[in-house]
């Protein structure tokens, strides 16, 4: 079997409480973000990662792309130290993650057109002056736009549109890895699908590994091979995708799951939901 | 049939959009509902469900505003109503529920003190009595051992529980008609289910007329008698539940059921529908969804499909399925 492209190993992540008054009156204990997490993602891999707010899912891609640091634990991409690739190797390890995050109105810069954030990606993914108005517009085209998009200003795009100019500018270095956090979830339904769509054609055209978190479990069902669910933290289950979704161990599945509206057939037959107002506070 | 409570006729709602061309975004919608009736209201973003609905309660901001039709609430036509009478009639007549619980509390003031706020405002109680009626309102809602909470400012709650609390402060003067705007997008799964479940229940004891308003179909279906499904300002297609639901006959109405992801679908490409809703003050002269509708003749995309009424639906398309 071969190596991991991205493997944590014991990873927590913790911040001290109450933001600065915490850390001055640091009596009570951090919280914990991510608690000793491991996991390994092999090369082609489109992985879920599911779970509410609080469950570290977003954490987890925040450390994955380097954003912020673990405070304990390893993170390895392509074999390799994440921070020690970080500092010494801005250049691959640009191109080995990348991220498209879920807000796409502020993701984008107000003020650059489409055409000018394209390309200064493609600044730092080295291609040359000549190369890149035609390189952005290959970019677009990989992700269903059209080369008209590239003087337009992001507010003159509707969101779908942006959203995918954030999948163009991640797609920009060449990543071996993408995680797309909430990419869909401040689209419109049948925008939704278009983006999936487009996600789980862009992971096969392109060798892409993906790691996709979402609240939606129809929409990992529909997209990831493999999937993690995750709860204060912790990951409390995973496997394949349809195995874990169709006959789930873990209860916190099982309530996540149950929590998918079933539109009319749940009123033919109704739904053994769990309906405790109170359920902890993730 | 009961005599509709809310009579919405032919509602147009516009703003200015650079000089003085007005962008029209609601374009001659009418609904009514009944006293008790719970209506879903189905479409994307632009399609013209919030504005419409901002319109009713008379909340319309940035320069929107009533451009024709009336709304009748019992009888009487709010689109016409002095603001004063407005101010009498929200919170108490009708209510509404917001998307973002976070924005709709005041950070500053406990969750009591907004609630009793309400009530006094349109009863003639002492704030005792206000309390008492708040802390009844909070328990309805499932807020465990609500007098002790009525001290807990909104950042003491989570998102969910902060969204029972609005429900609570709308229902505190037993309106008789809710209006839900997307009350659960913004919350985790699990919470959004236990929501459209109060709702529903709410609805069922306090015989609540609801508009539930959002762009998920699925979870409208949940709870609702009726759905109206709305695309670029006009009403498309408005029926019982169950006949959207087993032959939706707009194509927009089967195309947007078919786009929603299901975890019993077999797995691999969604169903997508292709383009993009039409942009404000760029709507085509004929049906909306035409550039979109795998359905559509050369007449759709030159002329507005009339609404029509048959068996209980109404339906405003050419080339129906």
């Amino acid at each position: 079997m071969s190596a991991p492209i991205l493997s944590l190993s014991g990873v927590t992540k913790s911040y001290p409480r109450g933001g600065m008054l915490g850390s001055v009156f640091g009596a009570r204990a951090p919280v914990l973000a991510l608690d000793d997490v491991s996991l390994d993602v092999m090369a082609g891999d489109v992985v879920g990662i599911v779970g509410e707010s609080g469950s570290g899912k977003s954490t987890l891609a925040q450390l994955a792309v380097g954003l912020t640091r673990p405070t304990a634990g390893t993170i390895r991409l392509g074999g390799e130290d994440l921070g020690l690739l970080m500092r010494d190797h801005a250049g691959p390890w640009r191109r080995r993650i990348q991220m498209a995050f879920q807000d796409s109105s502020s993701a984008l810069n107000p003020r650059k057109s489409i055409g000018r954030c394209l390309e200064e990606t493609l600044v730092l993914a080295g291609v040359d002056k000549a190369a890149r108005p035609a390189e952005a517009a290959a970019l677009l085209g990989r992700v269903g736009l059209g080369a008209e998009m590239l003087p337009r200003l992001p507010h003159e795009l509707s969101g779908g549109q942006r959203q995918r100019v954030g999948l163009a500018r991640a797609l920009a270095m060449k990543p071996d890895v993408l995680i797309a956090d909430e990419p869909v979830s401040a689209l419109d339904v049948s925008l939704q699908a278009q983006v999936i769509n487009l996600l789980g054609r862009l992971t096969g055209e392109l060798g892409l590994t993906l790691l996709f978190i979402s609240h939606d479990l129809a929409l990992v069902r529909a997209l990831c091979r493999r999937v993690i669910v995750m709860r204060k933290g912790r990951i409390v289950e995973e496997g394949p995708c349809l195995q874990v979704l169709e006959s789930p161990r873990d209860d916190y599945t099982r309530l996540l799951l149950s929590a998918v509206p079933k539109g009319i057939e749940g009123r033919r037959r109704p739904p053994a939901r769990t309906s405790n107002p109170e359920f902890p506070r993730p | 049939m009961t005599a509709p409570l809310i009579d919405i006729q032919d509602l147009r709602v516009g703003f200015r959009a650079g000089g003085r061309r007005m962008v029209e975004a609601v374009r001659g919608i009418s609904l009514a509902v009944r006293p008790g009736e719970a209506v879903g209201i189905v479409g994307e973003s632009g399609s013209g469900k919030s504005l419409g609905m901002l319109a009713v309660m008379r909340l319309l901001a940035g320069g929107a505003r009533i451009t024709g039709g009336r709304i009748l609430f019992d009888g009487e036509d709010l689109a016409a109503a002095p603001e004063r009478r407005m101010a009498a009639l929200r919170g108490r007549d009708i209510a509404m529920v917001f998307q973002d619980p976070q924005s709709s509390l005041n950070p500053a003031l406990s969750i009591g003190r907004q609630i009793v706020d309400v009530v006094v405002a349109h009863q003639a109680v002492s704030r005792g009595r206000a309390a008492e009626i708040a802390v009844d309102a909070l328990e309805r809602v499932g807020i465990r051992d609500a007098s002790a909470r009525l001290g807990a400012y909104p950042h003491e709650f989570s998102g969910g529980m902060r969204q029972r609390v609005l429900i609570a402060m709308a229902i505190a003067c037993r309106p008789r008609l809710l209006i839900a705007d997307e009350p659960t997008t913004a919350l985790d799964v699990t919470v959004q289910a236990q929501i459209v479940d109060l709702i529903a229940e709410l609805r069922r004891d306090l015989g609540l007329a609801v508009l539930f308003i959002s762009h998920n179909l699925q979870l409208v279906a949940e709870i609702v008698d009726r759905v109206v499904v709305l695309y670029g300002g006009k009403l498309v297609e408005d029926a019982d539940v169950f006949a959207i639901e087993d032959s939706p006959r707009h194509p927009y109405t089967r195309l947007l059921k078919a786009c929603v992801p299901s975890l019993t679908a077999p797995p691999g490409p969604l169903f997508a529908i292709d383009g993009a809703p039409p942009r404000l003050g760029a709507m085509p002269p004929g049906c909306p969804f035409a550039p979109r509708c795998p359905r559509a003749l050369p007449r759709c995309a030159a002329e507005m499909p009339p609404l029509t009424v048959e068996d209980g639906r109404r339906l405003a398309c050419w080339n129906p399925q």
